[in-house]
Formats: C-alpha cells, sequence, structure tokens
C-alpha cells in the first residue's frame, strides 16, 4: 500500500509539470489556432533562465518564480510578433514548420550560450522529507506537485474568467466576430503568447531542479506536453491538466506494474487509445450537435 | 641459339655487365617488398583514422584525433620509425553509412597503411565488415560493441576499450568489494544498445555466483524520473545497485533514492559512462561517498598530479592550446596512448613494412606502452597474441575524492 501511494505521489510530481506544459500549449492554441512546436523551448529556457537566477546571481527561487515567467513570456511575445504575426496568413503546414525550427533555434541559444552537457539546480526546498508509515512524501516533490498545479489553475481561471481571458475566449469562437466586437486580434494574440510562454517558463523553473537542464528537457516536454494536450483535448485547459496528470500517473504505474522499459511505450499507447476511442480527447470541449 | 651459346647471351657479356645486371634484379625484385604496400614510401607511413569530429559524438572522435596528432608529432620528432615519418589522415564519420564511406575512402583512395577506427561503438560496428574483408590491419581504439570483435578476425586489433565482459566482471568486483557478501543486488540499465550488452555480460556472470539474486529495472535514454524503478529495489532490499547508462541518468537515479525508501549508505557502481565529475553536481557532493566505478586508463583526466598526467596534459595544451570545459578527456589519452602502441608494432616490424609483417609483429606485443618510444604512460600496458587481439583488459578502480573521480586502483 505504501508503495503504491508512493508511486501516486511521484506520477503526480511529474504530472503536474506536464500540465502546466500542457496549458501553456492549448492556451496559444486555443485563441491563435497555432500548434506551437517551440513550446518545449520556451521550458528549456525557462529552466535556464532559473538557473542563471539561482546559481549564478544567487538569487532565491521566490526570484526565478517571478521574473522567469515574465522573461519567457515576454520573449514568446517577441517571436509572435517578429516571426508569427508576418505568417499569420500563411497556410497551416508553413506555420508550424515556423514553430518547430523557432524550437530548434531556441535550444540552440542554450547550446550556443552554456556548450555543457547538463546544469544542475539545487532543490527549490530544503529539509527532510516527510514520513507516514513507510510513505516518504519530500519537500520538493510536494512543492512541485503543488506550485505546478497551482499555476495551473490560475492559468485555467485567467483564461476563464479574466477580462483578458474573455478575450481570447472569444478568438477562439470566432475570430471575425471577436473582431466587429472590438477585440484586436493583434493584441489578443500577443496576449496568448505572452501567456502561454509564460506558463512555459514556469514549467522550466519547475522542472530544472528535477530534471537537469539540457537540450534533452525541450523535446522531453513538448513530447509529453503534446501528448498530456492530446489525451485531455486539445481545446480543452481542463482537459489539459488532467492530461498531464494521467500522462505522468500511467508512465509511473506502468514502470512500477509493467514493466520499467515500457513506461514511455505504455504513455504513446495510450494516447493511441485515446485518438483512436475519442479523437476529440478525453475532456474535450468541442460541442457536438445532430443536424 | 648455336651462336648465342657460342657467344654467350649479349646481357651477359662480362663480368662486370653480369655483376650490374645482377645489381639491377636484386633492385627490381626487392623494391615491391620494401615499397609496394601501400600508404608506404621509402619515407613515409600514412596512418588513416575516422571518427565523428561533430555532432553529439564529437567529444569521442575529435578529442580521438587530437591524441593520435599529439603522439604522431612526438614520434616524428624523435626521428619517426625505422628512418619513416607518420602522417595521419583523418576522416570525420558520424553515421554508420559516413562510417563505411570513410572507410572505403581511406583504405582504396587516400591507400593508407593501417586503420584507426576512433568512433564508438556505432561506427566500429558499422566498418567491422568492411574492414574484414579488406584485410588491411585496424585498431579499433573506442569501440566495445561485440560486432567488432566477433567473428575473430586477424587484422583487427583492440585497445582500451574492452568487451562488455570484462567492464562488467569490473563492475561486478567493485559490488563485491564494496558489499562482501552481497546476496541481492539490483541492476538499473539504459534499453538503449550499450547499456543492453553490458546487462547481458553481467547477468551472465551473477547467474554463476551461488545465491546471488538480480533485480534488473531499465529506463529509456535520457531519463530523468526514475520512481518505479528505486521502489522496486527498495522494496526488493537491494544490497547495491550498479547503473549502466550515462552520468545523467544515473545522477537522477541516486538523487531520487533517498526520497524512494533507500537507504543513504547504498553502494551505487555506475560503468564507465557514469564516471564523470558533472555527476557530482547532480547528486550532491555529500551524496558521493558510496559512488564506485571503474575507468578504463590509469588516471582521470583531472589527475594533473601524478606524473604522466601532468606531463601529457603540458603537451596537450603546447599543441592544442587551453583545453576548453572537460578536455582532455578520456579518448583524448586513449587516441594517444593507442597511437604509441601501433608504433611499436610498426617499428617491431621492421623496415619490410607490410600488413602481415606488422600483424605479425602486433600480435606478438606485450606489455605495450607509450614510454617505450618515449611518450607518457596514461594508458595501461597492452598486451596481444595470435588469438587474443585485445590490448587492454585492465580496468582501474575510481571512486570520488574531493568532489573529483579519481582512480585509486
Amino acid at each position: 500500500m505504501s508503495e503504491l501511494l508512493m508511486v501516486i505521489i511521484g506520477g503526480l510530481a511529474s504530472g503536474a509539470v506536464y500540465s502546466l506544459v500542457a496549458i501553456g500549449i492549448v492556451v496559444i492554441h486555443k485563441a491563435t489556432k497555432t500548434v506551437n512546436f517551440a513550446h518545449g523551448g520556451f521550458v528549456l529556457l525557462g529552466a535556464f533562465a532559473a538557473y542563471l537566477v539561482v546559481v549564478k546571481l544567487q538569487w532565491t527561487y521566490w526570484a526565478a518564480y517571478l521574473i522567469v515567467p515574465v522573461l519567457i513570456g515576454g520573449l514568446a511575445t517577441g517571436v509572435e510578433l517578429a516571426i508569427l504575426r508576418p505568417l499569420r496568413k500563411a497556410d497551416l503546414f508553413t506555420v508550424i514548420t515556423a514553430t518547430i525550427f523557432i524550437g530548434i533555434g531556441l535550444s540552440e541559444i542554450y547550446r550556443l550560450s552554456y556548450n555543457t552537457e547538463i546544469l544542475a539546480m539545487p532543490k527549490p526546498i530544503a529539509g527532510a522529507p516527510f514520513f507516514f508509515g513507510d510513505v516518504i512524501l519530500t519537500r520538493g516533490q510536494l512543492w512541485v506537485a503543488a506550485g505546478a498545479l497551482t499555476a495551473g489553475f490560475v492559468g485555467l481561471l485567467v483564461f476563464s474568467h479574466a477580462t483578458i481571458g474573455r478575450s481570447m475566449r472569444a478568438m477562439a469562437s470566432n475570430v471575425r466576430g471577436a473582431t466587429l466586437c472590438g477585440y484586436s486580434v493583434d493584441r489578443v494574440y500577443a496576449i496568448a503568447w505572452f501567456v502561454g510562454g509564460a506558463l512555459a517558463g514556469l514549467a522550466g523553473v519547475f522542472a530544472g531542479p528535477s530534471k537537469g537542464i539540457s537540450p534533452d528537457l525541450a523535446v522531453a516536454m513538448i513530447t509529453a506536453g503534446f501528448v498530456a494536450a492530446v489525451i485531455g483535448g486539445f481545446d480543452s485547459l481542463r482537459g489539459a491538466l488532467l492530461g498531464g496528470l494521467l500522462l505522468g500517473l500511467a508512465e509511473t504505474f506502468a514502470a512500477a506494474y509493467v514493466s520499467s522499459a515500457m513506461k514511455s511505450a505504455i504513455s504513446f499507447l495510450l494516447l493511441f487509445v485515446v485518438l483512436l476511442w475519442r479523437p476529440d480527447g478525453l475532456f474535450s470541449e468541442a460541442k457536438v450537435r445532430d443536424v | 641459339m648455336q651462336d648465342e651459346r657460342k657467344h654467350g647471351c649479349p646481357w651477359f657479356k662480362g663480368r662486370r655487365t653480369f655483376l650490374g645486371a645482377a645489381l639491377a634484379a636484386v633492385a627490381i625484385f626487392n623494391a615491391p617488398a620494401l615499397y609496394a604496400q601501400q600508404g608506404v614510401t621509402s619515407n613515409e607511413i600514412v596512418i588513416g583514422a575516422l571518427g565523428p569530429l561533430t555532432g553529439p559524438f564529437a567529444f569521442i572522435g575529435a578529442p580521438g584525433r587530437d591524441g593520435m596528432a599529439l603522439a604522431i608529432d612526438k614520434i616524428n620528432e624523435a626521428g619517426g620509425l625505422n628512418g619513416r615519418k607518420l602522417k595521419l589522415v583523418f576522416e570525420h564519420a558520424n553515421t554508420p553509412a559516413e562510417s563505411v564511406a570513410a572507410a572505403k575512402k581511406l583504405v582504396e583512395e587516400s591507400k593508407v597503411f593501417a586503420l584507426v577506427l576512433a568512433s564508438g561503438s556505432t561506427g566500429a560496428a558499422a566498418a567491422a565488415d568492411y574492414v574484414r574483408a579488406a584485410k588491411i590491419p585496424t585498431y579499433n581504439i573506442f569501440g566495445a560493441t561485440p560486432i567488432i570483435r566477433t567473428p575473430f578476425a586477424k587484422n583487427i586489433f583492440h585497445s582500451a576499450i574492452p568487451g562488455a565482459e570484462a567492464s562488467g566482471k569490473s563492475m561486478i568486483d567493485e559490488v563485491f568489494r564494496a558489499v562482501p557478501n552481497a546476496k541481492k543486488i539490483g541492476v538499473l540499465a539504459g534499453t538503449y544498445a550499450f547499456p543492453q550488452s553490458h546487462l547481458k555480460a553481467i547477468r551472465e556472470q551473477l547467474a554463476t555466483r551461488p545465491g546471488v539474486e538480480v533485480v534488473v529495472e531499465q529506463f529509456d535514454a535520457a531519463s530523468r524520473e526514475f520512481t518505479a524503478q528505486l521502489l522496486s529495489f527498495s522494496r526488493q532490499k537491494v544490497e547495491a545497485v550498479m547503473v549502466l547508462g550515462s552520468f545523467t541518468e544515473a545522477g537522477f537515479a541516486i538523487k531520487q533514492a533517498p526520497e524512494k525508501g533507500l537507504p543513504a549508505s547504498m553502494t551505487w557502481v555506475l560503468d564507465a559512462s557514469g564516471v564523470n565529475d558533472a555527476i557530482v553536481a547532480i547528486v550532491g557532493g555529500e551524496n558521493t561517498k558510496h559512488l564506485h566505478g571503474y575507468y578504463n586508463i590509469p588516471y582521470f583526466p583531472t589527475q594533473v598530479n601524478d606524473a604522466p598526467m601532468a606531463g601529457f596534459r603540458k603537451l596537450w595544451i603546447a599543441k592544442h592550446g587551453n583545453p576548453p570545459e572537460g578536455r582532455p578527456n578520456l579518448y583524448d589519452m586513449v587516441g594517444y596512448g593507442a597511437t604509441y602502441v601501433l608504433g611499436q608494432a610498426i617499428k617491431n616490424a621492421g623496415p619490410n613494412l607490410t600488413w602481415d609483417s606488422l600483424i605479425a609483429s602486433w600480435e606478438k606485443l606485450s606489455e605495450a606502452k607509450p614510454s617505450a618510444l618515449g611518450g607518457f604512460d596514461v594508458i595501461y600496458p597492452e598486451t596481444f597474441s595470435a588469438t587474443d587481439r585485445q590490448g587492454g583488459r585492465r580496468l582501474g578502480s575510481a571512486m570520488i575524492v574531493d568532489g573529483k573521480w579519481k582512480v585509486v586502483r
């Protein structure tokens, strides 16, 4: 029983970071209809920025949690403004290709500026773990799971209830209608990229200490984030949140009770099952009407 | 005809003419034996080498090339080998297809005398069939793959990186040195090629030890999360864990272990990929007391207080300038040392240098080391025989001392 609980805790801690990445991907997709393959690159730069703040500048993690999302959000807005805005009228293939290569470019920025195999970060919270019988719960796990999930919920609430969220929802629903209602496409797209980028940066701050910082991080995060978003439903923030948790749990359960060599395979199997069974995802917000 | 008999052959009219003709014949018939072998002239021997100079495995090929160049410079400065200078032709090869193409180019176009495979296992495995068929003397200096080792080929020799059986044995020895009565041993292995060949060798060897149980858990390349695997080790109460994977994978597993119920005093034995100073930053300096590993050469690159390493490093800096982070590395040193071993084989083959004479001299090398030709002994001595082409078998025992890996035995 204690082992089962520890498997669940481990799965939730991984899944919470996946959720945060997936929410960022979905926010950008919902508001701008852009599938952002550069998201992993933003996560990597978020982790790298956190490293600079915490290790190089010797500031606290709190500074990283506050500064990095703003920095990466600003970077994402800049990318939208400089590269994707001119491509707005291009076909989907062109835009997707652009985001793929933006992602590679972002990873290269890291590689060129810090040519080392991996950067390690200290734990965000020091102190002895909590023991509940045989169950061990570390402060780091608790912090990452709770922090990433809280950030995800905040992102979800902003999109669902805040004024800036309303503009993004309007754009997601109908671009022409939203424009006629006075919403600026440029402004809403910039906001969406800022929010998506900020969430990616925050995911990087949470992921850095547990996963280390290397170009692999971008690939690992974009893969997990996309799988989580597809499982949850690519148009559903709630789905992205739950999809990330489900993916984290599935990976850990598969490794623990099926085969440790099957960890990745099981998560992709889950993806294909969901795509075949419910192509819109498990928690899709799309409404189907019989006409 | 009768007339010819009477007067003799016009070529042999006088004693002087006969002597001249005889000398010419000797020169003509001996010339091919001296100089017809490709890549060998009266004053030069061309050595070809291939390996990755760019890309993710550039940390293998580029140091290999630099180490070889260092040794060749010094051998040439000392007068060369039997009056001939060495010349290195290095071809970049990253993928298996590039490795085969590079080997063919070196042998068939550049006409090198001997070939050095300074690539990892992937390149060595890819070029294996070609070099076997070409029969060119070949020195596999970095590849641990069994594909280049079996079936046995008379022309292929191996340097300081032994096959998985030898390194697996070394890891098992490390475990039992740290936990002499271990009955349950965990093995955490990557699902990719090298860890899997290592895993097979370790499983086979542990199966011969009565009363020892092995718990195997696996992970994908670049994994950072080991909850399930560590919980399994914790549940089964393993007494030591061998990690077959990179230092990043090993580092994150070791870092997470106490959170999953494994004791802080757990013994961890890493393979050579894990024996990297960067692991210290991942696991934290305070958690390195129970880390063990093996190393293919007698000195870790940072052991600059030991005389051979200090000399080698000085030489390296004189030729290549101030080293970037992580250089010179294992591959610089093996490239350097292996070139001296090859040089020793060439020297012993004598002036009449052919592929056959080189192979014959190479397989007689015993305890060959760089200092025999004036170099620094940064590799273990290599010994070959007519039936065994693995020169380096010895592996050093490594531990972390003052935050840095050190070869202690």
